[in-house]
């Protein structure tokens, strides 16, 4: 029993400490900016991912037929930004966190877009 | 749903892991299994786990955990933790801030897995509707083991499995999962059915159909802690203690709802359906609905398929039938079925039952991978939460300060190579107790390629578990 664990864990250990690591982080300082458009029940970009640095800073531009809000998961509850219909300012985010940060389109919710930060 | 104030009731989450690189992941999980079949079939050939039998004896440990002050002192700690709960869910706030939804989701839905790894049936021990169904009974001066009925053995887990399935259906499917009164709904039927079935069937009714006791204790066989036959408490491998899964029917759809909807989670989460789901026609509610028990009853499927396409017939003759569960009527049952079903299919129905417990060690793996950083994160702000039970600012417990750790979300790699690491040895493990009980099952010459289907299939969830995994 001892012998047939040691043999597995010995099969394990390289494979992985092999595995994982990436590049492709940009840390950069030039500003992200995501055009994004909400008609009716319809976003656009409409669920993609989009790789930004950690601190680099990202700037949402919502452009709406109505009034809404936008919703970002990061620590803690939710934030959320009201939007008005027509062009808006940018909403401006950075993030010091590797993660997925999901923004959503509030009521019915939609995922507009994943921020990838890494 | 949304106020338009700075905070809304959504998002228990925040931010989602990253993706893991794929590169030698996946390769390399499959080859560890497959190197780990092909040394297991060259090297074990007797099987070695027996957890009627074997293991140190602990005197003082069961002395200790079987003395009453102790039994009392964990059901005295499950009630009060289940009070507050109570009380939180009907006072408090309906937002995230409200305790409730981590101490549901986070600390039991998530915290029952590493509490069972550690001391075994945690659940059992502290669950409160068998405190209650304890209490009641006293009061009523009856034996809370003795119900009205006997519990009908053919049921076995299914009423776990169904239990479970409807958690998962709560947490990953229904859109109000972070609201109120829906999940306290859900809580009070639970509570409920438990208490209405431990009335009728006695407590053994919670061994079979409370899904949370009946996860607790399957993840708990993975434990260093198990009884022997004559009731010794031992420490032993929990490979050998993973042998004493008691089998009943039902047990592969506890396991295939508990892996099947891990691998749905993951699958939800990915770009690419969340950008099918919202470029449909169709429902999105419908549309994870139909995803959710299509992962569940395709793991299932899939498993059972695998187990079942062995050869039973061998020179020793056929004894596919697992070891009886000394409380079921199994042998009778499979005698009935035996007479209904065509010889070759009924020499075969135990079988997935029989490797069922093989997967658990994979279900443990990937909820690490999937949960690790979510139940370190909002596990620890829940603490800080729980101190200020009506979200008005008070510190009862004087933890309000409580740091909430997502040390491990800025170590990307450490916390990728953790993942991985997670679900091959879930696999690996599942593969050695798989292979063992196959050489007890199995006719001699069947042994090995009778578990040459299991292993295709195994090989399969490893890698698109792995793909879910680094997709979403």
């Amino acid at each position: 029993m001892r012998r047939a664990a040691a043999l597995v864990a010995c099969l394990l250990l390289p494979l992985t400490a092999a595995c994982g690591g990436d590049g492709g982080g940009t840390d950069s300082d030039e500003v992200v900016t995501v055009e994004i458009t909400v008609e009716g029940d319809t976003v656009s970009p409409n669920g993609d991912r989009i790789q930004v640095g950690v601190g680099q800073p990202v700037d949402l531009v919502v452009t709406a037929d109505a009034p809404g809000v936008i919703g970002v998961h990061v620590d803690g509850p939710e934030q959320t930004y009201d939007y008005d219909a027509g062009t808006n300012e940018p909403i401006q985010l950075q993030f010091d966190r590797p993660g997925v940060v999901p923004v959503e389109r509030h009521s019915p919710d939609l995922t507009i877009v994943s921020l990838q930060v890494q | 749903m949304s106020t338009g104030g700075d905070l809304s009731a959504h998002g228990l989450g925040g931010v989602q892991d990253l993706p893991i690189s794929l590169n030698l992941a996946i390769g390399g999980a499959v080859a560890a299994l497959l190197v780990s079949f092909t040394v297991l079939a060259v090297a074990w050939r007797r099987p070695r786990y027996d957890a009627r039998r074997g293991g140190r004896a602990v005197p003082g440990v069961q002395r200790l955990v079987e003395h009453p002050a102790f039994v009392i002192g964990l059901r005295v700690v499950g009630m009060v933790v289940f009070l507050y709960t109570v009380f939180v869910s009907v006072f408090g706030v309906d937002k995230v801030l409200n305790p409730f939804f981590g101490i549901f989701y986070v600390w039991l839905w998530v915290g029952i897995v590493p509490m069972s790894l550690l001391f075994g049936p945690f659940w059992k021990a502290i669950s409160p509707v068998r405190t209650i169904n304890l209490l009641f009974a006293r009061l009523a001066g009856t034996d809370p083991d003795e119900g009205v009925r006997a519990y009908p053995a053919r049921l076995g887990y299914w009423p776990a499995a169904l239990g479970l399935y409807a958690f998962v259906w709560l947490e990953l499917v229904y859109p109000f999962m972070s609201e109120l009164s829906p999940v306290r709904l859900w809580c009070a039927i639970y509570v409920a059915v438990m208490l209405l079935g431990g009335a009728v069937w006695g407590s053994g009714f919670y061994e079979r159909a409370d899904p949370f006791e009946v996860y607790s204790t399957l993840v708990g066989r993975l434990s260093i802690w198990g009884y022997r036959d004559d009731g010794t408490l031992v420490v032993r491998s929990p490979l050998a203690n993973l042998d004493g899964v008691v089998v009943a029917p039902g047990l592969v759809g506890v396991v295939g709802v508990l892996f099947g909807s891990t691998g749905f989670d993951s699958f939800g989460e990915s770009p690419t359906w969340v950008r099918y789901l919202q470029g449909s026609s169709v429902n999105g509610y419908l549309l994870n609905n139909i995803a959710l028990a299509v992962f569940c009853l395709g793991a299932i499927a899939l498993f059972s398929l695998a187990c079942m396409l062995t050869g039973v017939a061998g020179a020793s003759g056929p004894e596919p039938v697992p070891e009886p569960d000394p409380d079921s009527d199994a042998e009778q049952r499979d005698d009935v079925r035996s007479r209904r079903t065509p010889r070759w299919l009924a020499a075969r129905a135990g079988l997935p039952n029989a490797f069922a417990h093989s997967i658990v060690p994979i279900v443990v793996g990937y909820i690490v991978a999937h949960y690790l950083t979510y139940f370190i994160e909002v596990g620890s702000n829940t603490i800080a939460l729980a101190s200020d039970p009506l979200s008005n600012g008070s510190n009862i417990l004087g933890t309000a300060d409580f740091p909430r750790i997502a040390w491990l979300s800025y170590h990307p790699t450490l916390l990728a190579n953790l993942k991985v690491g997670a679900v091959v040895v879930g696999h690996v493990v599942a593969a050695v107790a798989s292979h063992d009980r196959a050489l007890k099952l199995l006719p001699r010459r069947h042994q090995l390629l009778g578990q040459l289907p299991l292993l295709i299939v195994m090989v399969g969830f490893t890698g698109g578990g792995l793909l879910l995994l680094f997709s979403s």
